[in-house]
């Protein structure tokens, strides 16, 4: 019994390494979408550096997750959660919004 | 009166020549890596608003054509450019959506808009271009890696 849960702890560390990995080169953020608009609206990212943006959408319909600076385009669907890869970004002010609600807030993304 | 009426419509068309966009070209950072046949066809049809090789004909120098051309290439190489086709590559998701968008709108027939269509007798596809296309757009979706 000790050595199942041994092979089967070892076996969840070996598949969770490529994801520490990953986690540990790229910085992680989170923005959600509720009530029409984006919440934070301003993120503040670290300049030159990978970045991780996960979107949450909790609202009840699907969401595009767009930024043209970023070359970025994602739709997320009601209560589902995407990550945004982003290469090391050169200080600036990035804009996104989400393209099937044009009337909802837009969001930035200032990297410094 | 019909004498006026030609008058105003040329002075407002020789006014409208004021109103001048660039006719711009930035430089090609990462060109779509595609097989030679899916390639010829999208450069035939598509690159000229999403890419930064965008030809130019002399009637995008003329308002209002030039207007017209001016938010089409603008507005298509911030939808798509394939031309910047690594920076898409960097997200697998933006990537997939990409493609699966090409796919869509070569299925449907809604790209390239039926007015460059009209325009450009050059940027027409064979049917064997067309599913060279949708051929690769399928493979490429099929072998892109599913992430969250």
């Amino acid at each position: 019994m000790n050595a199942i849960v041994v092979l089967a702890a070892l076996l969840g560390l070996v598949l969770a390494l490529p994801i520490v990995a990953r986690a540990d080169d790229s910085a992680a953020s989170v923005v959600r979408f509720q009530g029409n608009r984006f919440e934070p609206a301003e993120l503040v990212v670290k300049a030159g550096a990978p970045l991780q943006l996960r979107v949450v959408n909790a609202n009840p319909d699907a969401i595009e997750f767009e930024s043209f600076e970023l070359n970025r385009e994602r739709v997320v669907q009601p209560g589902q959660e995407i990550v945004v890869y982003l290469p090391p970004l050169d200080p600036g002010t990035y804009k996104f919004f989400d393209d099937f609600h044009r009337d909802a807030g837009e969001g930035t993304i200032t990297a410094r | 009166m019909r004498a006026r009426i030609v008058a105003a419509m040329m002075l407002a068309l020789t006014g409208a020549q004021a109103i001048r966009f660039e006719r711009s070209s930035p430089p090609v950072k990462s060109d779509l890596a595609a097989p030679p046949a899916v390639d010829s066809a999208l450069r035939q049809a598509c690159y000229d608003c999403h890419s930064n090789e965008t030809r130019w004909p002399w009637y995008t120098a003329v308002a209002p054509a030039s207007w017209l051309a001016h938010y089409d290439v603008v507005e298509g190489r911030r939808r798509l450019n394939f031309s910047d086709w690594r920076a898409y590559a960097y997200d697998p998701g933006t990537r997939l959506q990409k493609l699966d968008e090409i796919r869509r709108l070569v299925l449907s027939g809604e790209m390239p808009p039926w007015y460059y269509r009209a325009l450009r007798s050059d940027t027409h596809w064979t049917e064997a271009q067309r599913e060279d296309v949708l051929r690769w757009t399928a493979a490429e979706i099929a072998a892109q890696p599913r992430m969250p």
